[in-house]
Parts: structure tokens; C-alpha cells; sequence
């Protein structure tokens, strides 16, 4: 059969009738995943300064999502802090699948993918910002989920200081110690 | 982690960001000596701090890159997947041929019988239940299916990692618009594809699949030119009995150029759906393009075309464009009945199923009779086409109220923390957009419609309650729904949500300014349940709460003052309320303009100075009314024929008929032409232009159109009701002039009972309706009743009107002439010249009123034996007299 569907994206989120939560954050993570492909098919086709940013994806994705009634006692700003969430989550655990492949653990299939030499550096380096961040949840929680609304949701910065409930300016300030201190985290693992 | 030594990292985190940001501030230079300070004897702290330093300064880790790469290099886009042999049964993939955003699809080949299948591939089944089960009911569908017009399914299962895949026939061919743009297919050849689609169609509905999302590209035409439905992915199956369950398909799944009405407003679908989406098809085929232009609309946009927007008969436009297929004019007339039937918008009016639409293209092709062509199929096609194009009818407002009722949520839903003033500016447009969908619309609906806006509404109600953790949000949508249900005439449900509104904002801590707007909706809903005191006592609270809370000039704060003029001139205070309207529309102009609260306020404040008879500031208030909705929407909207109605009254009450003719003609054509015929709007245009010609005395021209605007307003308002008061009373006027005593004198005292029982109470009307008689008492020379009468109407108007009132000129100056007839000259004098005062102010001198009062003014100074007096005002008579011609 012939691919006669071209609109794969816009036909994927079928909802059931009177979703309930678990199902709207199960859409919602089917979401976040074909927004991240798209963001990572911007990646390839353009260079990485052209590419679509997180927040256009999740703007996008709100605005998909906003109509329907599973979003009906959601807020913009509630909503792109769940799907920073969910575009963490969905991308840890693609890092995890591609890691277990290439040992060849118990969950692996015998499938090969011709993986650039981003796919190694790439997976382990999201496990590693995925546990570094785990750790900075420790030491200090706001931080933690600044940089996770920042980095995975794109969430601007005054959009950042309204979730938190802090000036711009400490945002700015909290999110300049926390990336010094992630990258550093990250460059233990290399 | 204890408690402890996570007290202890924290802190010590918090040194090293103490230490990072003084370092960062200083000059490189300078940063070691500051931490080798700082540190003390931490020389780790001072590691760590100079580490973090030397990351800020490349810039270049994983969070410096973005997230788009990080998605790039986990996910990597494109990659192509290669399963393991064995793993698909007895086929063997050969290379990708497709890939959607969840699904890729492979050629496979099946060596043992030398045979091809397209194989599908659910991507990441992993990620989540929802998209195995989406998958895999796919399946189940296509496994019940066996036509040779279906792609069929050969074989399935799942990978050991929980993949499911589908091994199903290979199509080759084009998706179907294609094939027939390419081939230049005839209008048979067009026809035969069709009814191939539709066999297919009604076999899978034969097998209770329905395929709801049936459109060109999941239909394609082999080479061998057959065509294959592709694509169940959004089938639903239908229970045994056949019964369609209220399923949602959920809007983004669908195509809207093709999705039916009932897809959109998201109730359930049958195969009533398949056969709307047939006629879409059907309607590309043979005019060539779709019957609404989609390109650059938003979905919300599409929607709302497809749920009101207005549909061409398909022979329309294949001839307006080149290349398009041929027909007889016989042909295409029964080619528009098949189309638009089964694109009707209600299901109900479709064909009832595929079969019937199959029987009525084979009656095409042996030329026999439609059975969609019923016995005046001119009238049916013909309303059905009027009613598609009249996208302000009410019918389609109730549609398009489910797409503004969404937009409305979601808009709602985001200003919930978004206090912006523009956010919130929006939101009002948005609902007054709603509840415009309502104005008047009643009427012309009828019950039916009512009632199922009253169901979409309660939906609504359902819908907010459902916001409890959002009580702020939930008590907005309460006031806008509140307000929809008033605009319905549904007070008690409208009072009830209003009064939850209320509630909900007085247990929020930071709702006093919303307070104040739900006090001000409650007492606009206490003004239509004529519980005025209560009304003016809400409205008050809420403005001066609005101006406690808010900044002065607020939007909430010229709500509240409009509101508050509006009470006051439903009492009838009518110099209070022009007060407060002066400074109500100095507010909202102070907003902006040109904006329709502006046009709304000067309209009211025209009205408050026309009942004040202030004609000159009535008619400037219209000319503005007029002017800004001009610049808003154009001259021929309704607000425009609105106020030229209102100009042209103020024109009659200045006597001058021919410019208020004029007026009243314009507004009578615009609103006309909006509203149709029969619509009481249509009807009060009429009366006001039927009084211009009374007064002009060409009362052939005014009776039938009075007398049709009656019937229509009895129709409409029952018989009891001011509105038809109004209209009675111009046909009492010309009763009166055509000297058909007793049918005057029974049309104004009718007009009397009516006010009597509306308004329980003095009011200027009874006034008017008391005076009027009066006049036909004094027409029958019955001048003892006459007086009665006059001075009842002016003790009315007394406790009513200002006391330089034009009535009360013209009242007094009636009395006045049943007095002199029962030769009591002294009171007569006291009465006419006091009328003529008031008429001198309020009219022109050349006015029959002024003219008969002086008339009589000389008479009486005649009788009263003050000859110089009466040669005066003779003198004045005559001038006026000469200057009139």
C-alpha cells in the first residue's frame, strides 16, 4: 500500500470519550513525542540555529491541545510546565532504549539503526542532565524545575519567574549558576 | 540523603552560587585572588566554583545546544528501521514506502506466493497504551472487511518488544482527485469512480464500520482504474443494533474540508457522517473544486465555514472555472440536488444512507427522477441554498456559537492568570461576539432553534461546572453563560448562574472588582425581570465598587455607569439617567471611539434625550451612533439602519416628515435586507416609516405597511406587549385622520389597556394612548370626555415627564381647545398658552399643532375681550403661515 496518508501528525491524537487524567497525560506525552520528532527533524533538514525552538513546538502543542476538553482546566502556563515535563520524560526514555540497544540488554531487540556519531554522545549526555538535574532537585528544588521548564518546555523567561514565583532577575541569576553547574555535572561522564 | 546532609548540601550550594556569581562579576584577572578569599580553606569549593566559571565561559554543553539537538540525537530523524527476519510472518520487507508521524510503512514481499503487501509499523509502541490501542483497532476493522474496493488485511502481530505491525494489500495508484485532474475524467467516468467509492462504502457499513475520515487522499484509483479506500484509522465500529454512540472523534483528527457538521460540533456520528463526507467528495468531483475555500484559514475559521458558511451549487461553480466538466442545465440540476443533499448540514435532511444516495445516481444515469427531488424541488434546493447563505440567520449563529463557545473556553482558560488588559479586551470581544449570536434571534428561529441553543448552552453550563479547581475561571463562564441564557429569555437559568457568579467571586479572596461585575450583570438580569428597585440597587453597589477597585476611567467602571443609565431609564428618570449617560459614554469613548460600547451609549443617551424631548441632543447622539457604526462595520449593518430609524424620528417629532420619510426609508432597506420580511425588526422600520406618510396624509401608501408590521409583531410579541402598542397606535392615528372614529377610539384605548397592564403604573405611553383619545373625543365633538381624558393623560405625564415636555405641550394644548369648546376661556388660556410655550421650545412655529393652538389662542382672546392679544398672535399665525410656503 502506498502511503495515501500524508497527514500522520495531525491524525494522532484520537481521545476517548470523557478522557480521564491518565489518559489526557497519555496524550499528552504522544504529543510531546511527535513534537520532538519534529524538533529533531528541524535539526537535520537546517542547521541548528534554524531550527523550530521548544517553544514554538510547545505553543503549538497548546494550541492543539487547548480546544479539547482534556485541557479544559489547564493553564497555558500549567500546561507547558507538563510538557517540559513530558518532553524530559519522553526523551530519557528514548536515551534509556537507545543505551539498552547498544549493550544489548534483556530489553533489546535485534534491530539495527544507523546511528550518527551524535546517538551515543546524545543519549548519554541526556541521562547524564536527567540525573544532574535529579541532584540539583535535592540541593534546590525551584532550580531544578527552572531548568527543566527552561530547557525542555522553552519557557521564557518572564514566563519562568511568573511558575516559580521569583523576579526575572533571579531567574536569570539561578538559571547562570545552574547551567555552570549542570555542564559541569555533564562533563564528568565524559 | 539524611536530612541532615541535605540541609548541609543546600547550604553549601548556596555558597558556591554566592562565590560563582561574585566571581563572575569581577574581571578574569581578579577571580582567583577573590576565591582563594572567599574559599578560605575550601580549596573544593574554590574547584568547584573556578569549574563552573570555565563552563560559563565555553557555553557549549548540552544546555547550551538546545533541546532540538538533544531530540535530534536521541531520536534521530528519518533513521530507517530494519526488523529482524522472520519477525513479520511469512513477509519480508523490502524498503520504507511511507512514514507517518506515528506509523512507517514498508513494501514487503511475501516470497512463497510471490505476492506484495505494504506492511504498517506502529512507531514506539512503547510510549504509550493509547497508541497501541489506535493501532490496533485499525486492525480489528479491516479484518471484518472484504471488498475488492478496500485495501485488504492479510495478516498481523506483534514484535517481540510489543510492536504491532499489519501486513495489508500494496495499492498502487493516485489519490482520486489526481487521477481525474490528470486524466481529464468525463463527467461518467466521474460518476462511475463515485459510485465505485460508494459500494466500498456501504460495504464496510454493511459490516457496521464506519469510515469517518473518507476524502481524496485515502482513496485512490488504480491503474487499472478502480479504486481502493485506504486508511480505517479513525473508523469506528457500530454496535450490533447499528446504533451510532455519541462518540467523540475529537477535532485535530480530522480533515475539516471533509469532516461533517457533527464531527465539529462533536456529536455522534453514523453513517450519516460517511454519507456527508461522500457528498464533499462528490461536490470536488464535479465542480471541480471544494465547496468551501480553504486555503489560508485557521481550523477555527474552516470550521466555522463548514458549520455556516455558505455553499455554491456545484453547477455555479464548474461553470465559473475553466476546464471543468460538462453537463446539460438538466443534468447539473439534478447533480445539485444529489450533492447538496447528501451535504446537507443536518443529518436528518441527508440521505438516510449510502444506499439511497447509490439509488439516486443510478435514477441520474437512466435519467429518471431523483427521489431526493421532492414535489417543488425549485422551493427545497432553493431554501436550502437561501439558508446557506444567509450566515447571519439564526439557525447558523447556534452553529457557530459551538466554535465561538470553544474559542470562548480556551480564551477564558488563558486570561484565568493573564490579567492583561488586552487578554481581558479580547475576551470581551469574544463574548459579546456570543452573546450577539443571540440578539433578537429568537423570532426568526422559533422553538426549535431556541431550544437547541439552550442545549448547546446547558452543555456549556456542564462544561464550567467541571472547573471547580479554577473558581475563578468557573465564575467567568457563569456570568457569560448567565448572559447567554438572558439573551434566550431564560431569566430563571440565567438569574441562577448569575447568582453562583456572584457567590463564587465573594469567597475569593482577590475577587471584589469581579464582584462588582457580577452585581452589575444581576441587576441588568433584575431590569428584564422588571424588578427595577432591586436592579438599581445591584448596579449601584457594583459601581461603586468598580470605582473603589479600579483605576478611574476603567472599562468595568463605563460598564457599570451604562448599566446604571439603562435602569434609570427603564424607571423613566429620564433627566438622571441623560446625567449619567453623558458621563457612561464619555468613559467608553475614552476607551476608544470607535468601538461598539460607544454606538451602543449614544444610541441609549439619544433615546434618554429623545423621551427627555430634547430633540436637538437626540439627534446628535444618533448622527454619532450612526457615524462610528459606520466606520465599524460598513453603512449597510444593522446599527446603521438602526439609527437612521432613530433620526428619522426625531425628525417626525420636529414635524418634519419628508426628511424623516427619508431616514425611515434608508434604516426600513438596510434592516430589511438584514433581518428579512417578517422579523419584528423589519416591522418596527415599517411603522415608523408608515407614520411619516400618515403625517404626510398619503395613508394608501402607510395602512398596508402598518397594518403587515401589526400582524407581524402579534405574531411575534403576543398581543399584549408595548411593541405592538406602538404599532396600534400609528393605526389609530390614521383612523383618526381618516376619520374612522370608532376604530381609532378602539385601537387607542386598547393601546391603554395594554400599557396599563405591562406597566402597573403611571407611564408617559398611557399617557400618550390617554391624550390620543382624548383627541378622538374632541374629533366627536364630545369635548366633556375629551377634557377627562386630557387631563388624566397629563397627570400621568406629570409624574412622568419634565414639565416642558413636548406631549405635555401638546396635551395641555388639547385641553386647552376642549375647554374653549365648553366656553370655559379662562381655564382654556391658562392651558393653551402654557401648551404653546412648551410647543414654541420643543417644535417649529409651522407645526399643525402651533398653528391650531394659536388658532384657538386667538379665538379665546377674541371671547375673552382682549382684541390686541388676538391680533398678535393672528399676526405670528400669518408670518408663519407665509415663511411655510
Amino acid at each position: 500500500m502506498a502511503a495515501g496518508d500524508g497527514s500522520g501528525a495531525v491524525r494522532d491524537d484520537a481521545i476517548a470519550e470523557a478522557p480521564t487524567a491518565r489518559e489526557t497525560l497519555d496524550t499528552l506525552f504522544s504529543l510531546a513525542y511527535e513534537e520532538l520528532r519534529r524538533l529533531a527533524a528541524s535539526v537535520r533538514r537546517n542547521d541548528a540555529a534554524a531550527t523550530i525552538s521548544p517553544t514554538t513546538l510547545v505553543n503549538e502543542a497548546w494550541l492543539k491541545l487547548a480546544s479539547s476538553p482534556e485541557a479544559a482546566d489547564t493553564s497555558p502556563l500549567h500546561f507547558k510546565r507538563i510538557a517540559a515535563r513530558a518532553m524530559r520524560q519522553v526523551l530519557v526514555d528514548v536515551a534509556r532504549r537507545r543505551g539498552a540497544e547498544k549493550r544489548g540488554g534483556p530489553d533489546a531487540i535485534s534491530v539495527t539503526f544507523d546511528e550518527g556519531a551524535y546517538a551515543a554522545s546524545g543519549s548519554d549526555d541526556l541521562l547524564a542532565l536527567n540525573a544532574a538535574l535529579d541532584d540539583l532537585a535535592r540541593l534546590n528544588p525551584r532550580q531544578a524545575q527552572m531548568v527543566e521548564s527552561r530547557f525542555f518546555g522553552g519557557l521564557d523567561v518572564a514566563e519562568t519567574a511568573e511558575l516559580l514565583g521569583v523576579s526575572e532577575a533571579t531567574v536569570l541569576r539561578d538559571w547562570r549558576a545552574a547551567r555552570a553547574w549542570l555542564a559541569v555535572e555533564l562533563s564528568r561522564h565524559h | 540523603m539524611s536530612d541532615d546532609s541535605s540541609t548541609e548540601s543546600a547550604a553549601r550550594w548556596t555558597r558556591v552560587q554566592q562565590a560563582f556569581h561574585e566571581a563572575v562579576a569581577l574581571p578574569d584577572a581578579e577571580r582567583d585572588a577573590y576565591l582563594a578569599r572567599a574559599s578560605g580553606d575550601d580549596e573544593s569549593l574554590a574547584a568547584e566554583v573556578r569549574a563552573m566559571l570555565d563552563a560559563d565561559a565555553r557555553a557549549d554543553s548540552l544546555l547550551d545546544r538546545g533541546v532540538s539537538r538533544a531530540a535530534h540525537d536521541v531520536l534521530g530523524a528519518g533513521r530507517a528501521y530494519v526488523p529482524p527476519a522472520g519477525a513479520f510472518g511469512a513477509y519480508r520487507l523490502l524498503h520504507p514506502i511511507g512514514e507517518g508521524g506515528t506509523a512507517v510503512v514498508y513494501l514487503a514481499k511475501r516470497d512463497d506466493l510471490d505476492t506484495t503487501a505494504a506492511v504498517k509499523l506502529l512507531r514506539h509502541a512503547w510510549l504509550s497504551p493509547m497508541r497501541r490501542d489506535r493501532f490496533t483497532s485499525e486492525q480489528r476493522t479491516l479484518a471484518r472487511l472484504d471488498h475488492p474496493g478496500i485495501a485488504r488485511l492479510f495478516d498481523a502481530g506483534t514484535l517481540d518488544d510489543g510492536t504491532p505491525w499489519i501486513a495489508m494489500e500494496y495499492v498502487e495508484g493516485v489519490p482520486l482527485t489526481d487521477y481525474c485532474r490528470v486524466n481529464a475524467c468525463t463527467l461518467a467516468e466521474r460518476l462511475r469512480l463515485f459510485r465505485e467509492i460508494c459500494e466500498a462504502v456501504q460495504h464496510a457499513h454493511g459490516h457496521l464500520v464506519i469510515h469517518r475520515d473518507l476524502k481524496p487522499s485515502n482513496i485512490l484509483v488504480t491503474s487499472d482504474g478502480h479504486v481502493k479506500l485506504l486508511d480505517f484509522g479513525i473508523a469506528k465500529q457500530l454496535e450490533a443494533d447499528g446504533d451510532a454512540a455519541p462518540t467523540r472523534t475529537g477535532l485535530r483528527l480530522l480533515t475539516p474540508a471533509y469532516a461533517s457538521p457533527e464531527q465539529l460540533r462533536g456529536e455522534p456520528t453514523g453513517v450519516h457522517t460517511d454519507v456527508y463526507s461522500l457528498g464533499v467528495v462528490l461536490y470536488e468531483l464535479l465542480a471541480g473544486r471544494l465547496p468551501f475555500a480553504i486555503a489560508g484559514r485557521t481550523p477555527l475559521e474552516l470550521e466555522s465555514l463548514v458549520l455556516a458558511g455558505p455553499v455554491d451549487r456545484p453547477s455555479s461553480v464548474a461553470r465559473r472555472t475553466p476546464g471543468a466538466i460538462e453537463a446539460s442545465a438538466d443534468a447539473w440540476s439534478d447533480l445539485d440536488v444529489l450533492c447538496l443533499t447528501a451535504m446537507q448540514r443536518e443529518p436528518e435532511r441527508r440521505y438516510r444512507t449510502v444506499d439511497a444516495l447509490v439509488r439516486d445516481l443510478d435514477h441520474f444515469a437512466r435519467k429518471e427522477p431523483l427521489e431526493a427531488r421532492p414535489d417543488s424541488p425549485r422551493y427545497r434546493l432553493g431554501k436550502f441554498v437561501r439558508r446557506h447563505r444567509r450566515t447571519l440567520a439564526a439557525g447558523a449563529g447556534v452553529s457557530l456559537l459551538v466554535v465561538a463557545l470553544s474559542a470562548l473556553y480556551a480564551v477564558r482558560i488563558r486570561s484565568a492568570r493573564d490579567t492583561a488588559v488586552a487578554e481581558a479586551a479580547r475576551t470581551q470581544r469574544i463574548q459579546r461576539f456570543t452573546l450577539s449570536l443571540f440578539e433578537g434571534g429568537d423570532a426568526e428561529s422559533g422553538p426549535a432553534d431556541s431550544l437547541r441553543a439552550v442545549t448547546l448552552v446547558e452543555r456549556g453550563v456542564v462544561e464550567a461546572a467541571s472547573l471547580a479547581a479554577e473558581p475563578a475561571v468557573q465564575a467567568e463562564l457563569y456570568q457569560t453563560l448567565g448572559g447567554i441564557f438572558q439573551k434566550l429569555g431564560r431569566l430563571d437559568r440565567a438569574d441562577s448562574l448569575l447568582q453562583r457568579s456572584l457567590a463564587a467571586r465573594r469567597a475569593l479572596t482577590d475577587g471584589a472588582a469581579d464582584v462588582a461585575r457580577s452585581q452589575v450583570a444581576l441587576g441588568l438580569l433584575r431590569v428584564d425581570q422588571d424588578r427595577l428597585p432591586e436592579a438599581e440597587q445591584l448596579i449601584r453597589e457594583g459601581l461603586a465598587l468598580s470605582r473603589r477597585m479600579r483605576p478611574a476611567g476603567h472599562r468595568d467602571v463605563a460598564v457599570a455607569m451604562t448599566a446604571l443609565g439603562r435602569v434609570l431609564e427603564e424607571r423613566g428618570a429620564y433627566a438622571d439617567a441623560i446625567t449619567v449617560m453623558r458621563e457612561a459614554l464619555r468613559l467608553q469613548s475614552a476607551l476608544g471611539e470607535t468601538s461598539p460600547e460607544v454606538a451602543a451609549a449614544a444610541t441609549q443617551l439619544g433615546n434618554d434625550y429623545f423621551y427627555a424631548g430634547d430633540y436637538a441632543g437626540a439627534d446628535s447622539m444618533f448622527r454619532r451612533s450612526l457615524e462610528v457604526g459606520r466606520r465599524l462595520y460598513g453603512a449597510n449593518h444593522p446599527l446603521a439602519g438602526d439609527a437612521l430609524i432613530n433620526l428619522g424620528a426625531v425628525r417626525y417629532q420636529r414635524a418634519e416628515y419628508t426628511e424623516a420619510e427619508r431616514y425611515d426609508r434608508g434604516g426600513l432597506a438596510i434592516i430589511q435586507r438584514v433581518y428579512g420580511p417578517d422579523d419584528p425588526r423589519t416591522a418596527a422600520a415599517m411603522t415608523m416609516l408608515g407614520r411619516a406618510l400618515v403625517a404626510q396624509v398619503r395613508f394608501d401608501e402607510a395602512v398596508p405597511l402598518v397594518e403587515r408590521a401589526l400582524s407581524i409583531r402579534e405574531r411575534v410579541f403576543g398581543a399584549v406587549s408595548p411593541k405592538v402598542a406602538s404599532t396600534i397606535n400609528e393605526l389609530g392615528i390614521m383612523a383618526l385622520r381618516r376619520k374612522h372614529y370608532d376604530e381609532a377610539d378602539t385601537y387607542f384605548a386598547r393601546n391603554a389597556d395594554i400599557y396599563r397592564a405591562v406597566y402597573k403604573g403611571p407611564h408617559n405611553l398611557l399617557g400618550t394612548a390617554l391624550a390620543n383619545r382624548g383627541s378622538v373625543f374632541v374629533a366627536r365633538g364630545d369635548f366633556v370626555g375629551a377634557e377627562r381624558l386630557y387631563r388624566e393623560a397629563l397627570d400621568v405625564f406629570g409624574k412622568t415627564l419634565p414639565p416642558t415636555h413636548l406631549d405635555i405641550g401638546i396635551a395641555r394644548a388639547k385641553l386647552g381647545r376642549a375647554l374653549l369648546r365648553q366656553r370655559r376661556f379662562a381655564e382654556a388660556e391658562r392651558e393653551s398658552s402654557a401648551g404653546l410655550q412648551i410647543l414654541l421650545a420643543q417644535t417649529s412655529p409651522a407645526t399643525s399643532w402651533v398653528r391650531n393652538t394659536r388658532t384657538d389662542l386667538a379665538a379665546l382672546y377674541d371671547s375673552l375681550g382682549q382684541p390686541a392679544r388676538a391680533a398678535t398672535i393672528r399676526v405670528a399665525l400669518a408670518d408663519t403661515v407665509v415663511a411655510s410656503k
